[in-house]
């Protein structure tokens, strides 16, 4: 299958300054892509580049399989600018018309059924719309003609978390129907349970890219069992993955590395009364590969 | 029609309507006075002289005989006043065309659509003529319409003339900021470089006829394709009115090359 989104060695200068630096990246069709960063680090200018709003300094992008610059590729993609402006006297409702005229192939009554979902007032001027509002608007205009492709620039700023939550599930659908989206966003938690990679762009270069489910699994989390009696260490002593091991009586307490697997096995021949595990903080591995990457950096200037 | 003009027009609609109100009003203001000069011609041609004396009464093209019908409709429609709202009007819209949209980031979305750069300019342009054809039509009609009810002696065909010119010219500088928007993406600039050309061919071209100094600048001036073949005396100046044309068209050319190349909102 062709990939919907692959760029090769893809730059941007804005004069000397670096806007994005030797980007190569593939989004596979049916694929959530996350698109992670610091404000600044890159992704609105990777974003504009795919869309053909700039153009690159060097390398080359491909879009559905077809150059950015091919007008009609367009038409098949969904986008929401990161700085979205929506101004004047105009409502709400003749704007988008004219939007889905202009791409055409709409179903009827499918601007009302988004507008309801996301509880936005269509009757509103454009100039008139609260931040949220204009969120609303446009979200509405990137998912209203099913595009194959959906590119969202921080798809989740100004929403009300009720909202959000409306809009993580019409991202689920997209991806359920085999279409895909690039999402961008500088908090990993907004992305991380819709998407299935992400990658992590940093002053202009793309330094990691990781499979959610994967990191999921390698991420180390904090777990705690209470049982009915006082528990030999021994037992839990130099099982694979587990680190950290506290035994205090009835009490365990331990980081895992990985799967918990053998912990569960070695405390099921015991009475577990009480367990808590905490949810992996992907954040902190994210904040890791961050300062390794400044380590580096750091290293290198040195 | 295609769907981006009509919708640039809804954009223009409220701009348009007033100002083809503002222009109008204006016309109908001045020349219903017509009849009290045309009654008392001696007294008016001296207020007038002394009111703009020497090179003054150049830039208001000479006022050699404004209490006749022809000389009135000059002074008031087609030498200074006329040209000086219209143009004011095709720069303010010219400048919405590209840079406004742009400056306020609403063109991002627009550019996203399947619309390709060249057409969007394209398009914008026909909306821009077309609104400023809509505005040349209504005080047309109300300018003819004065002129016979108040016996002014201008055959209908020279103020079609005349009129024809006051548009094309007008659409030269909507072009202009549309070209310089298109280039630049700035609305300072655009509104800059199209005022500092306006004032600066009008005045060559009205000095210059007596200024020998600066009287071959009047070739790059656009008024001087406009009022130097004297339309509303003499009717259709057409070479005059094709230079106007073909220039206007080197700029639509020029707004569509320079936009197709560069980053929009950087």
């Amino acid at each position: 299958m062709t990939a919907v989104v692959r760029t090769e060695g893809l730059t941007k200068f804005y004069g000397r300054r670096r806007g994005l630096e030797n980007l190569d990246l593939e989004i596979q069709p049916g694929e959530v892509f996350g698109y992670l960063g610091p404000n600044g680090a890159g992704k609105t200018t990777t974003i504009r580049l795919l869309l053909d709003v700039i153009r690159p300094t060097s390398g080359r992008a491909e879009i559905l399989g077809l150059d950015p610059r091919d007008s009609r590729v367009r038409a098949r993609i969904g986008y929401l600018p990161g700085e979205l402006a929506l101004e004047g006297r105009e409502k709400a409702r003749a704007y988008l018309e004219f939007m889905a005229g202009v791409r055409g192939g709409l179903r009827r009554g499918r601007i009302e059924e988004l507008a309801e979902r996301l509880e936005a007032d269509l009757s509103v001027r454009m100039g008139e719309l609260s931040k949220g509002n204009k969120q609303k608007i446009g979200l509405i205009q990137a998912f209203m003609h099913d595009p194959e492709l959906l590119i969202l620039d921080e798809p989740t700023s100004g929403l009300d978390p009720l909202v959000q939550q409306e809009f993580l599930a019409m991202v689920r659908e997209v991806k359920r129907d085999g279409r895909s989206v690039l999402m961008s966003s500088h908090v990993l938690a907004e992305v991380e349970h819709v998407s299935d990679r992400v990658g992590i762009v940093r002053s202009g270069r793309l330094v990691a890219v990781e499979d959610v489910g994967a990191l999921r699994e390698r991420a180390i989390r904090k777990v705690e069992f209470h049982f009915d009696g006082p528990i030999p260490r021994e037992a839990f002593e130099n099982l694979p993955g587990v680190r950290d091991l506290v035994v205090e009586g009835a009490a365990l307490r331990c980081t895992i590395d990985g799967r918990p697997d053998a912990l569960i096995k070695a405390a099921a021949q015991f009475t577990v009364v009480h367990m808590v595990s905490a949810e992996p903080d992907l954040e902190e591995i994210f904040l890791a590969y961050y300062s390794d990457e400044e380590a580096r950096h750091a290293h290198a200037g040195a | 029609m295609p769907t981006l003009v009509r919708k640039t027009l809804n954009d223009y609609r409220r701009a348009l309507v007033g100002w083809t109100v503002g222009v109008s009003a204006f016309f109908l203001l001045y020349l219903s006075i017509y009849g009290s000069i045309a009654e008392n011609p001696d007294f008016y041609e001296k207020a007038a002289t002394a009111k703009y004396p020497g090179a003054l009464k150049d830039l208001m093209g000479g006022l050699a005989d404004m209490t006749s019908g022809p000389g009135y409709l000059q002074v008031i429609a087609y030498q200074l006043f006329g040209p000086l709202l219209l143009i004011m009007c095709a720069a303010v819209l010219g400048n919405r065309a590209i840079a406004g949209p742009e400056e306020s980031g609403t063109l991002e979305l627009t550019l996203t659509l399947p619309i390709g750069r060249r057409r969007l300019v394209v398009e914008r342009f026909a909306a821009l003529a077309l609104g400023l054809l809509g505005i040349a039509v209504v005080t047309f009609v109300l300018i003819a319409g004065m002129a016979a009810v108040q016996d002014m002696n201008v055959p209908i065909g020279h103020i079609v003339a005349a009129h024809t010119g006051l548009f094309l010219l007008v659409l030269f500088f909507a072009t202009l900021a549309l070209a310089v928007g298109a280039a630049s993406g700035s609305k300072a600039l655009t509104l800059s470089v199209t005022g500092a050309y306006a004032v600066a061919g009008y005045v060559v071209e009205t000095l210059g006829k007596s200024v020998d100094a600066i009287s071959w600048l009047r070739w790059v001036s656009p008024f001087h394709y406009f009022l130097d073949g004297r339309p509303i005396y003499t009717g259709w100046p057409v070479g005059d009115y094709l230079v106007l044309l073909g220039a206007s068209a080197v700029l639509l050319l020029v707004a569509v090359l320079a936009f197709d190349r560069r980053d929009v909102g950087v």
